[in-house]
């Protein structure tokens, strides 16, 4: 068995929960997180289009030239990008097939499309049965 | 490699994280939990808090970084009293990233 934790855009979670579906593996576990990778957050203008105005104080501005001009000289404005966490447990044999169908759809070719984790899981109870490991994903 | 799951104090957050960035790993994912230790909560007079606000930091690093990473988030987030949190260290196999499709971190 083992853990795919991908974290990835918010907009991306209904497309690739329908592909997990199309694929079989339809249950997962959907967290919101904030995070940040090498580019240590965001600035005004590569954050997200949905971007929530608490991230970015310069986007409440209007438009103008000058509120242009401020926001293309701010520093880092936003620490940290909201993502959601997928958290998909599966039989090993299933993992590449899987992390490949992700990386598909959640592609965009910008920075903050997010990375895939891949780990083993010792063990699984399904609490209704008490099924064991295998049979407890299955 | 190695997922480093940090439960730490919420106000100690950005002091760690920045000490991170400074020690060259600015990757990190946060998110609010609440959970309870080995005092089952907090008592504060007649009160009882059952389930204390956290912070968890996740960071993935290679495996050579592990110690020091752990190191610097103990020394960032310790405040000597009772809740200072957890760190947890767990394997992990492969990493992608979603813009490349690139393995590794």
């Amino acid at each position: 068995m083992k853990e795919i934790v991908a974290i990835i855009r918010r907009d991306k979670v209904p497309e690739i929960k329908q592909v997990l579906e199309d694929l079989g593996y339809p249950s997962l576990t959907i967290q919101s997180v904030d995070g940040r990778g090498k580019q240590k957050g965001a600035m005004c203008a590569e954050m997200d289009s949905e971007m929530p105005d608490s991230y970015c104080t310069a986007a409440k501005l209007k438009p103008t030239p000058s509120t242009y001009a401020l926001e293309h000289t701010l520093p880092k404005v936003a620490l940290y990008v909201p993502k959601r966490m997928l958290t998909i447990v599966v039989p090993d044999d299933v993992v590449t097939k899987l992390v490949k169908s992700i990386i598909k759809v959640g592609y965009t070719g910008k920075h903050g499309d997010g990375k895939i984790f891949v780990a083993p899981i010792g063990g699984a109870v399904r609490i209704r049965t008490g099924e064991m490991d295998g049979e407890a994903i299955a | 490699m190695k997922m480093i799951r940090a439960f730490i104090r919420p106000e100690k957050e950005q002091e760690v994280v920045l000490a991170l960035e400074g020690a060259g790993f600015p990757s990190v994912t946060k998110m609010p939990v609440f959970g309870r230790g080995k005092q089952k909560g907090l008592q504060v007079g007649p009160v009882h808090y059952d389930e204390l606000p956290k912070t968890l930091l996740m960071i993935v690093v290679d495996d050579e970084d592990e110690k020091q990473v752990v190191k610097l988030i103990h020394e960032k987030a310790k405040t000597g009293f009772i809740g200072d949190g957890k760190i947890f260290v767990s394997p992990v196999d492969t990493a992608y990233t979603v813009r490349t499709g690139e393995e590794g971190l």
